[in-house]
């Protein structure tokens, strides 16, 4: 048993106006582990803290309890100074009698002071059987990688490597600009791709830090935040990467609605990449055309809306309604998707470029007339209840963006999430960029659809957030926590008593668990710098054999039994 | 009679939260009951209501985040399933559910915790008393 | 030398974040994590912006408040960042490629770091000027409205740590600055001149920020729906969509969190009372990010919301002050249509909180160029201003952090080419 120091804090009145300290003192005393009862006037005011910590030094105790206000309130900072003054967290335990205790029942002082006892002894109890979770720490190499190199990816690339870190920048193709390469121009400022492009390109080809690694593709992902190591085909021969950090830019893929209003069959039914690509070859000849939007999206196969697709209509539109005299341009759509102020005012700048629009429902689509070449479209006006019959000679199909195949299997690769449709996800709407494992981060249409240019911002705010680990020299598991301090440890197996039944592998929401072979047996292994600590592994664990030092079964069945 | 005694563990993202809110506007609350915060209700062992149930603890209430609010990619729900059929069990043995209390709404309001405490108070004054057998 | 490696060792000025809401919360951290220095200047007494009014976050559901009690936490404990709550800039100045700042730094007349929040105060207080500051702020701390105090001098007696201090006054610091990131989202705008929409006119007719707190776990009725005017269950809530945006008389751009907003408010309004009616008056239906559209599928569908697409002409309350006439033309049915409701919530009236600031304190604060609409115009130069948030565009909790966080990596790549 450890010997234990308990400070009372009075709170200038706020706790012993309700909780007779006198009694406490004396119960408390009865305890043998209580070396030293000392009531203070105010513990979190910096004097009472120096006077505690002179307490503390010249006492014979091992562990301290304060028994003050919660943690909300003012008693991590009263932890905090402790921590500063040198005694060691663990070391440290806090009582609320304050919000909890005092607070709650004024209104009756005797029971009060009981439960202050009682929680005090709880707190008691769990200073003695709390213990100390290992910590791990990984030497961070300080290099990045980045799949993918479209927008998101090379906007990713550039800004580390300006930043100082050495980038390797893994592309499935030949050539670096994704899906950015095969369009004339982008929206909202009607910029051609290729200037776009521009400067990423020439970065990746000047700056030393940058390396290139055209036609690869990775086939296994091993390591942790800090320190991956990524084996991958370079131009059909293996080899391998280390990285600190990895950024998943991988994009999506075009949709290619195969029956859908003829496409495949009838010639002058296209989608809006192949008008892309006559336009950048010069082979467009259209002066009539009508798109058609929500082709494959935004029905029971595919609910959603791929952002997009909507923005590009509207620039291909206004396009040839402003370079083509006499012609006459039709979008088709279900509502014209243009969130924001730019959008919004590039939706009525195309109608006021003379662009017609037309809205339809979904259970009333466009009807193709013609059979191996389009004369017209006939649609049902959703808003004026007429039937029209609209002439034309070129029919684009907007689809959406869809997620590429390989996703499933590299995001188990990586330990991360794919949503519903199979789009990369974060798992936290306020850290939309951050996964399930720290250190890989997603940007781009590989997480969701959007523009060129959101993908370039999508990439240096990825970035930016590499940056935080990448400057690390070393890693601890235990600052692997969004709010510093407030990671309560990490789960621990005893390899004795495990009997390998993978229960905990199946409850971990963070894939920290697995089952390894270790001298003949099989038995759970936990990865420190992916557990968090949530505890879900300690619950099913049949024999008890997981357990959270901080929070572990002893301490939380003595402190039951202390409760009352 | 005496009051019945509660054992609450609360999630420190919701039920804490809660628990400290009502505290802070000290709001009145009935004493007899113990609050141990966990990281998150999935950490609630089935063992550990079990033992307090035999300790002599006359309800638990186990608070956790609503569906859909988990800090640690929804773990809570794992948590309500298990402690579902803990219930399912405490029924078939004649301890009966209702003194295991199962509050996944998000209990991060002051008034929450309080109207949670108050009811689940109310609710046990009418069981009978629970034999301690440990 | 990298890019931190060059802020570290040549003490780069700090950057100014203006704003504390999400957006600049998230480029303080950044920033900050990668050894920059800041400066976070927020004009309330309080950090969490309006995200912290929020009850849940769309498409998840997930509570507003805990995530961003973590982050607000992180920024107020971190050693490079420095807070100045109740604070505005009032100056900058360009000279020779180098920023200098001077903020206004309003009195903090409870200290914070002393306040015990006992609430003594609030009760000897005799004009109630005293009240305790945002709900789940840490530590948690008491401020004093000044528009109320008397500066009688009760809660300087009695206060027992000592932490008020009536004599303060406003306090100027200077400071040099590199470059400045503006992150002042937004602002609800004032449409009762837009008569159509009745705003103002009676009690039931809200907001929808209005609505948010009316009817949020936090708020005045702690998740209760009830009307503001007598206090009854509604039977049915409105929507109405675009009140006031996409309207060249007032905010000519989409608002484009609007309608995600209104789903989520009527998916709410579901959960906690079944029975009433919620239909939502839309023109377009902008649900463009991760599961927006199927959440607004699943509110159509299982929680039954009646969606209609037509703007009302003309919404007023009723003669007997009994329910909210709205007259409308259902655009698909092409029927004209009037119908009573309970509660009219108007949905889209935000817009970027410089545009209400410039006109009514000219030369008093420091404000970024802006368009006619209030969106800060970015300039990139030796001194930059940059901006992310809904001051840049109209963006919603993940796009504000996104462009945070973005603002942030050009200010890292800024210093690394001025090395």
């Amino acid at each position: 048993m450890a010997n234990i120091s308990v400070f009372l804090c009075k709170c200038f009145g706020e706790i012993d106006n309700t909780i007779n300290f006198d009694f406490l003192r004396e119960e408390l005393s009865k305890d043998p582990s209580v070396v030293l009862i000392s009531i203070v006037d105010s513990l979190c005011l910096e004097t009472d803290i120096e006077k505690t910590v002179s307490q503390i030094r010249e006492s014979n105790s091992d562990k301290v309890l304060i028994a003050a206000c919660s943690t909300l309130s003012r008693g991590n900072l009263v932890i905090e100074s402790l921590i500063k003054e040198g005694v060691e967290r663990h070391k440290i335990g806090l009582v609320d009698i304050r919000e909890g205790c005092a607070w709650i029942h004024g209104d009756n002082p005797e029971d009060a002071s009981k439960k202050a006892k009682d929680l005090i002894n709880m707190g008691i109890a769990a200073l003695q059987h709390k213990d100390m979770s290992d910590d791990m720490s990984v030497t961070v190499h300080p290099n990045a990688l980045i799949i993918g190199a479209g927008p998101a990816g090379l906007a990713a690339a550039m800004s580390l490597a300006r930043t100082g870190f050495k980038v390797n920048l893994l592309e499935r193709s030949k050539v670096p600009g994704g899906m950015l390469k095969l369009i004339s121009r982008c929206y909202p400022d009607n910029d051609d791709a290729s200037n776009k492009l521009g400067p990423y390109l020439r970065e990746v080809e000047n700056n030393p830090l940058i390396t290139f690694y055209p036609q690869s593709k990775i086939t296994s992902v091993e390591g942790d935040t800090g320190n991956f190591t990524v084996h991958f085909s370079f131009q059909e021969k293996d080899s391998f990467i280390q990285a600190g950090v990895i950024i998943v830019a991988t994009g999506a893929k075009i949709f290619f609605p195969t029956g859908l209003y003829g496409y495949g069959e009838i010639k002058n039914v296209i989608n809006q990449m192949e008008f892309e690509r006559q336009s950048l070859n010069g082979s467009l000849e259209t002066k009539k055309p009508v798109f058609i939007q929500c082709v494959g999206a935004r029905n029971r196969e595919r609910p959603y809306c791929s952002t997009i697709c909507c923005p590009i209509s509207l620039k291909n539109a206004s396009r040839i309604a402003e370079d083509i005299p006499g012609a006459s341009v039709f979008i088709l759509h279900r509502g014209i998707m243009t969130p924001g102020n730019t959008l919004e005012k590039y939706y009525r700048d195309t109608l006021s470029s003379g662009v017609q629009f037309i809205r339809f429902e979904e259970e009333q689509p466009p009807r193709i007339i013609g059979s191996d070449y389009v004369e017209a479209v006939e649609v049902y006006d959703a808003i004026t209840g007429i039937t029209r019959k609209i002439e034309t000679d070129l029919v684009v199909l907007s689809t959406p963006l869809v997620p590429n195949n390989d996703n499933v299997q590299l995001a188990e690769m990586l330990d991360i999430e794919v949503d519903r449709y199979g789009f990369f996800s974060e798992i936290y709407p306020m850290h939309p960029l951050e996964t399930k494992t720290d250190g890989i981060f997603i940007c781009g249409s590989a997480r969701w659809p959007v523009s060129s240019d959101h993908s370039i911002l999508q990439g240096k705010a990825a970035a930016m957030k590499a940056v935080s680990y990448l400057r690390q020299s070393k890693i601890a598991a235990s600052t692997l926590s969004r709010v510093p301090g407030l990671k309560s440890g990490h789960a621990r197996v005893v390899p004795e008593s495990c009997t390998g039944c993978g229960n905990c592998v199946a409850a971990c929401p963070f894939d920290a668990c697995h089952i390894e072979k270790l001298e003949g047996r099989y038995i759970s292994i936990v990865n420190m710098m992916k557990c968090k600590a949530c505890g879900s592994c300690v619950s099913v664990c049949p024999n008890g054999t997981m357990q959270i030092p901080e929070h572990n079964y002893r301490m939380v069945g003595e402190m039951i039994k202390m409760a009352f | 009679m005496n009051q019945p005694r509660i054992l609450i563990f609360a999630c420190k993202w919701c039920g804490f939260i809660g628990a400290d809110a009502a505290g802070k506007k000290r709001i009145s609350l009935p004493s007899r009951f113990r609050v141990i915060p966990m990281e998150c209700a999935s950490l609630v062992e089935t063992d550990a209501i079990l033992r307090a149930l035999a300790g002599g603890i006359d309800g638990i209430a186990v608070l956790g985040c609503h569906i859909g609010g988990c800090r640690y990619n929804n773990a809570n729900h794992t948590a309500i399933k298990r402690l579902e059929l803990l219930q399912d069990l405490l029924d078939t043995t004649g301890i009966g559910s209702s003194r295991l209390l199962l509050s996944f709404g998000t209990a991060h309001e002051d008034y929450q915790f309080e109207e949670i405490i108050k009811n689940f108070f109310d609710e046990l004054t009418l069981l009978p008393p629970l034999d301690p057998w440990l | 030398m990298t890019g931190f490696e060059h802020i570290q060792k040549t003490g780069r000025d700090a950057v100014l974040v203006v704003g504390g809401g999400v957006a600049g919360i998230t480029a303080s951290l950044d920033l900050a994590d990668a050894g920059q220095s800041v400066h976070l200047v927020e004009s309330s007494s309080y950090l969490g912006g309006q995200v912290s009014k929020l009850d849940k976050l769309y498409p998840t559901d997930h509570c507003a408040f805990c995530p961003l009690w973590t982050d607000v936490k992180k920024c107020m404990e971190h050693p490079l960042i420095t807070v100045h709550t109740l604070s505005h800039v009032k100056e900058l100045n360009k000279e020779n490629g180098n920023y200098s700042a001077v903020i206004l730094r309003g009195p903090h007349y409870i200290d914070e770091k002393k306040c015990i929040f006992c609430g003594r105060c609030e009760k000897e207080c005799p004009a109630a000027a005293i009240h305790p500051d945002w709900e789940h702020l840490y530590p948690p701390s008491f401020v004093i409205d000044e528009t109320l105090c008397t500066k009688c001098g009760n809660c300087t007696k009695i206060c027992p740590s000592g932490a008020i201090d009536m004599d303060l006054k406003e306090e100027e610091i200077s400071l040099p600055v590199s470059d400045v990131i503006w992150a002042t989202g937004f602002k609800e705008a004032n449409i009762n001149h837009l008569k159509e929409y009745g705003s103002g006119t009676h009690p039931d007719i809200m907001t929808s920020m209005e609505f948010e707190e009316w009817t949020s776990e936090a708020g005045t009725n702690r998740g209760t729906i009830i009307k503001r005017s007598d206090g009854a269950i509604p039977a049915n809530i409105a929507f109405i969509q675009c009140a006031g945006a996409r309207d060249l008389r007032m905010i000519p751009s989409c608002s484009a969190v609007c309608c995600m907003h209104a789903f989520k408010q009527a998916e709410w309004v579901k959960r906690r009372d079944k029975r009433i009616d919620c239909s939502i008056f839309y023109t377009d239906l902008r649900t463009v990010g991760r599961d927006y559209y199927r959440y607004s599928l699943r509110d159509f569908e299982d929680a039954n919301i009646k969606l209609v697409r037509g703007r009302p002409g003309l919404i007023h309350p009723l003669p007997s002050g009994n329910g909210i006439a709205v007259q409308f033309e259902n655009t698909i049915t092409q029927k004209r249509e009037i119908r009573k409701f309970d509660i009219v919530i108007l949905n889209g009236n935000i817009q970027p909180s410089l545009i209400q600031l410039r006109p009514a304190q000219p030369g008093s604060m420091a404000v970024p160029r802006t368009d006619k609409e209030g969106f800060v115009i970015e300039e990139s130069g030796e001194t930059s201003d940059f901006a992310c948030g809904f001051g840049l565009e109209p963006a919603d909790v993940a796009d504000s952090v996104i462009q945070a966080s973005a603002a942030a990596m050009r200010i890292m790549n800024k210093a690394s080419d001025q090395r």
